[in-house]
């Protein structure tokens, strides 16, 4: 479902590991694109490749094949400093295990990708964001006070902050039970809709997966969209 | 069940908190030991490489002409001390034809017990050292005398009634002190032979000594059982009271005390530190074990014999460590002392490293692990507001009282404690004051992409670690710019103390009439002298009217009153000399005396008292007008008694006394002086001013090895304290690079929040321990307070980059690795 204006292009991409005894690979020539404002779920089984794939695609990591375009420039051949200023202003995050900094407040984690994007009113914008999530009361307390499906509010808080073009989220409600998952996932369906972001998540849940507008399935390292692998070198 | 299971030591050795708190303890055990054997086989070295100078560990010296009786000397040996007769009298002497006046020694033949005899067979023979005296029947004499006589080695030369062979040539004894009554050449004969000379009758003027050397308990035993004979002309003298070296090993004994006492308090800083890390680290396995039913006591019992198990480990291995590190350190002293390495270890000495470990371990790691039977089980699913800072307080309080009681009880020093203690407070207070200016000031700062302001958000949002960190940085600093401020203090003293142009030799006996002669010729040699004092010998006799025994109570020892007192008339007043109450002469005044300061407190003398002296046959009173402090280590003529010209000694009978420095090279001048001069003595001193610049420079050295220890230690303690946070910056190092943050950002935004961390502290730090040092100069080392600029510059400096390149080093993973990889490990 490639369209014309791809956020997301992925050719050939190979990812292998070394290991003490040789190399292990994890992703095998995966081909991809993902539109503007798309929604795709990455669904598949623990061990499969979602995660790797997922960093690969945020430009967390550099795979050892392949191409990937992150709104038409070449991620993967671009310095680590590169991507980081990329990352500041293109991609957001929402993380399994939320990674909120411990030490710091629900505002401050807030206005943390604020403040790196040198923004001087970081305060307002991510008291407001806090409000959007219903934790406008919140706001000075830490992540160790608040409950799980409260600290992943605070991180797609975060993660929208930026305004970011394209949104990277790792089994969201993984960490949540069912209601707060809801709840959560509806949070983050909607703020992705408002904003226009293109929305990128790995996740084990099906109700979620189904609620994108797309699903790709990983098995054994290989790519395939609804279930069916591709033939060698086409885009799906 | 669980609890077993946790308490398992091996389970315990693979948490990183565990291994900082026992390691902490390594260091601090190694350090204390160390500092706690070096100090004393530095003392036991230096005491017996000093009591050469009096040639045993202790001298019994009478003057009131009786022998000492033969049964102290028998008590002696029973203590199992060795003991050697020494007999001191002027007399004089035939030979070669000639008559010389001259003074004798005669030593017994174990003399000396300490230190050796220079000596020489003959005046063109190798000298050599020799652990004994002439024989029975032999003498030695000075060289100057073998010339004066006319006399060579061989000859006869006639004590009274006894004729003694001249075998050789006495170029040094260990114990030749200086006193003034060493007047005229010396000789030395054995003790054996005096009886037969005859010399000595009943009022003659004759000193006996007795050399005692021993084990020190031995000493103070024999010491203890002698005291109540001792008469007032009796004198028991330790090396402690021969006043130039004393100070310096005073003041060394007191530095290395401080050194002990400084480590006790990095190390308990360490342990602190490690232990509430740790503590932090277990509330979530305490809560865990509540939630499987484990009750609070049982929790307290478990980690215990957990602390328990790290305190004996940690205390082990501490001494272990020690032990090399002690040996490196004296193999170090052995060889500038050029004597055989002492291996032994003083056990009695590791007490304060043990102590330290328990109280480091009960007063610092126990309580905030005790506390976390307080842990509330409903923390495993929410922890509630405010948990993390409750009881600090109480810690903070019983440390104090722990290391100060621990201080206090290691060097028996009131004053040091309280200069430490005060430098402390007036840290903290400080500390306090800038704590809230910085959560003030930084409050408003946002932070926007720019290293700067990031710095300082991040100094802003870690208050609480910042600060806390601050506090032990500053701590840490503050020991060590105390040690480093009294170390240069003390060095720059004795260096002060002992110019490379110390006079080393003293004319004594210089009559009225050869006063100019002299002047000119020490003048003509380009010998820089000191003023020529005239010297009137008196006693003190009454004090108000009052003979001075009954003025005087009974139980002050005050030997001045035993002797006769040299006495002086000077103008100017000295330039090491100070005015401590009263004035000075002024001049044309005629009437008055300045007494010196200490002498004038064990006399219970103040201004206005009348002093009355008798010289010969006259008596002389007069006012005190002044009172003055004496530089005694100076080695310059010093007095206790001082009028002003024109004054009550006027028309006295005085000889003048002078000191000048003459180099080894330029010796042969002496000779010229002594044909030209005979009835002057010279007394040479260099060779003591030589042995007290070798001893002051191995304790410079040992307090350089002790400094380097301190700071090593004090290194420790802030990596310690930075890798406590260790885990929480990476998580927001690699968070921030998954934001977006680029990597030179981050590098800079960091060091700059260590740089600005250390820079803060290392200014606390170091006023506080100027505030320290200031107290414990005033009372301790009697040196003047100056501010240390360049210390005050530097230290914040420094501690600001060493800082910061703890920082950059921290970061380290999270650059070199990619942000994935490190949040996954760190999930």
């Amino acid at each position: 479902m490639a369209t014309g204006s791809d956020i997301l292009k992925v050719t050939d991409l190979t990812h292998e590991v070394a290991l003490g005894s040789g190399t292990l690979r994890i992703l095998h020539n995966v081909n991809l694109s993902i539109g503007a404002g798309e929604s795709v779920a990455i669904v598949g089984r623990s061990g499969s490749g979602k995660t790797t794939l997922l960093g690969l695609l945020a430009g967390l990591d550099t795979p050892t094949h392949g191409r990937i375009e992150l709104d038409g420039q070449p991620i993967s051949q671009m310095s680590e400093d590169e991507r980081a200023s990329l990352r500041a202003r293109r991609v957001g995050f929402v993380f399994q295990s939320f990674q909120l900094l411990p030490a710091l407040t629900a505002l401050e984690n807030v206005m943390l990708p604020l403040e790196l994007a040198g923004q001087t009113d970081a305060s307002d914008q991510a008291t407001e964001l806090l409000r959007r999530v219903g934790l406008g009361e919140r706001l000075q307390h830490t992540p160790r006070q608040l409950s799980g499906g409260e600290q992943q509010r605070v991180a797609i808080a975060r993660a929208f902050a930026a305004h970011p073009k394209i949104l990277f989220a790792d089994e969201p409600t993984g960490n949540l039970d069912n209601n707060t998952g809801q709840a959560v996932s509806d949070l983050l369906m909607a703020l992705n809709r408002e904003q226009g972001t293109t929305l990128v998540m790995v996740t084990h849940d099906e109700h979620l997966a189904a609620r994108c507008g797309r699903q790709l399935h990983i098995e054994a390292g290989e790519v395939s969209e609804n279930g069916v692998v591709p033939a060698q070198g086409v885009a799906v | 069940m669980a609890a077993t299971q946790l308490a398992r030591s091996n389970r315990d050795w693979r948490q990183r908190d565990v291994r900082v708190l026992v390691a902490a303890l390594i260091v601090a055990v190694a350090t204390v030991a160390t500092i706690a054997l070096y100090a004393s086989h530095l003392e036991r070295t230096l005491v017996t490489s000093a009591s050469a100078f009096l040639a045993g560990d202790r001298q019994l010296e009478r003057e009131n002409g009786q022998p000492v009786p033969q049964a102290w000397r028998d008590e002696a040996e029973r203590q199992g001390l060795a003991t050697a007769r020494m007999v001191e009298f002027s007399t004089m002497v035939f030979g070669g034809g000639n008559f010389q006046l001259v003074s004798v020694k005669a030593v017994s033949d174990s003399y000396p017990l300490r230190g050796q005899v220079e000596f020489q067979a003959d005046t063109d023979a190798p000298r050599q050292m020799l652990s004994h005296g002439p024989g029975p029947g032999d003498v030695w004499l000075n060289p100057r005398l073998l010339r004066l006589l006319g006399l060579e080695i061989g000859g006869t030369v006639e004590v009274g009634n006894r004729d003694l062979k001249v075998t050789g040539l006495l170029i040094r004894e260990p114990d030749a002190g200086f006193s003034m009554s060493a007047l005229a050449p010396r000789i030395m004969m054995h003790a054996d032979d005096v009886p037969a000379t005859g010399v000595i009758q009943p009022g003659s003027r004759v000193e006996y000594v007795n050399l005692f050397a021993g084990a020190d308990d031995a000493l103070e035993r024999f010491h203890a059982w002698l005291e109540p004979k001792l008469g007032p002309s009796d004198e028991w003298k330790s090396i402690q009271d021969g006043q130039a070296l004393s100070d310096s090993l005073t003041k060394a004994r007191r530095f290395l005390l401080l050194g002990g006492s400084l480590a006790v308090l990095l190390a308990s800083v360490a342990v602190a530190v490690a232990s509430r890390q740790y503590a932090m680290g277990q509330r979530d396995t305490v809560a865990l074990l509540k939630t499987l039913g484990v009750p609070g006591r049982r929790i307290s019992r478990l980690y215990r014999v957990r602390l328990l198990v790290w305190g004996m480990t940690g205390t082990l291995l501490g001494i272990l460590l020690a032990l090399p590190v002690f040996w490196g350190l004296a193999s170090l002293t052995a060889g500038m002392l050029d004597r055989k390495m002492d291996y032994s270890v003083d056990v009695l000495s590791l007490w304060p490293a043990l102590v330290t470990a328990l109280v480091a371990l009960f007063a610092f790691a126990y309580p905030p692990i005790q506390r976390l039977r307080r842990v509330p089980a409903m923390r495993v699913l929410r922890s509630q507001p405010g948990e993390a800072g409750r009881g600090v307080w109480m810690d903070v309080v019983i440390a104090v009282i722990a290391v100060f009681g621990l201080l206090w009880l290691y060097a028996g020093e009131l004053w040091m404690v309280l200069a430490l203690l005060g430098g402390l407070a007036a840290l903290l207070g400080i500390l306090a004051l800038a704590g809230w200016l910085l959560v003030l000031g930084l409050r408003r700062v946002v932070g926007s992409g720019n290293a700067w302001r990031l710095a300082l958000v991040g100094l802003y949002r870690h208050r609480r670690a910042s600060l806390s960190q601050i506090a032990v940085f500053a701590m840490t600093l503050m020991l060590a710019a105390t040690l480093i401020l009294v170390r240069s203090s003390l060095l720059d003293d004795w260096q002060a103390q002992l110019p490379a142009d110390a006079p080393n030799h003293f004319l004594i006996n210089i009559g009225p009439e050869a006063v100019d002669e002299v002047r000119d010729f020490l003048g003509k040699h380009d010998l820089s002298t000191d003023e020529l004092y005239p010297m009137v010998r008196g006693r003190l006799t009454e004090i108000n009217g009052k003979p001075v025994r009954e003025a005087v109570s009974k139980d002050r020892e005050v030997r001045a009153l035993n002797r006769e007192l040299n006495l002086t008339w000077m103008q100017d007043l000295p330039s090491d000399n100070q005015i401590v109450k009263g004035n000075w002469f002024q001049p044309g005044q005629t009437e008055g005396l300045s007494i010196e300061s200490e002498l004038a407190q064990r006399l219970g003398v103040t201004l206005g008292d009348r002093l009355t002296f008798t010289i010969g046959s006259q008596t002389i009173t007069e006012p005190v007008t002044s009172i003055r402090t004496v530089q005694w280590d100076s080695m310059k003529p010093n007095f206790y008694m001082v009028f002003p010209p024109g004054g009550a000694l006027d028309g006295l009978p005085a000889t003048w006394i002078t000191s000048f420095y003459l180099g080894s090279s330029r010796k042969g001048i002496l000779n010229d002086f002594t044909r030209r001069f005979p009835t002057i003595s010279v007394l040479e001193i260099d060779h003591i001013i030589d042995r007290i610049r070798e001893i002051v420079q191995q304790v410079t050295q040992a307090i350089e090895a002790i400094l380097a220890m301190i700071l090593a230690a004090a290194i420790v303690v802030m990596a310690a304290v930075v890798s406590a946070t260790l885990q929480d910056r990476q998580r927001e190092g690699a968070l921030l690079r998954t934001l977006g943050g680029r990597q030179r950002l981050l590098v800079n935004s960091t060091m700059l929040e260590f740089a600005l961390l250390g820079l803060f502290a290392g200014i606390l730090g170091v006023l506080a321990g100027e505030v320290a040092v200031w107290a414990l100069q005033y009372r301790m080392f009697e040196g003047a307070f100056h501010w240390h600029w360049r210390v005050v510059l530097l230290l914040p400096l420094v501690s600001a980059a060493v800082l910061a390149v703890f920082g950059r080093w921290q970061l380290n993973p999270v650059l070199r690795v990619s942000p994935m990889l490190l949040l996954r490990r760190l999930e």
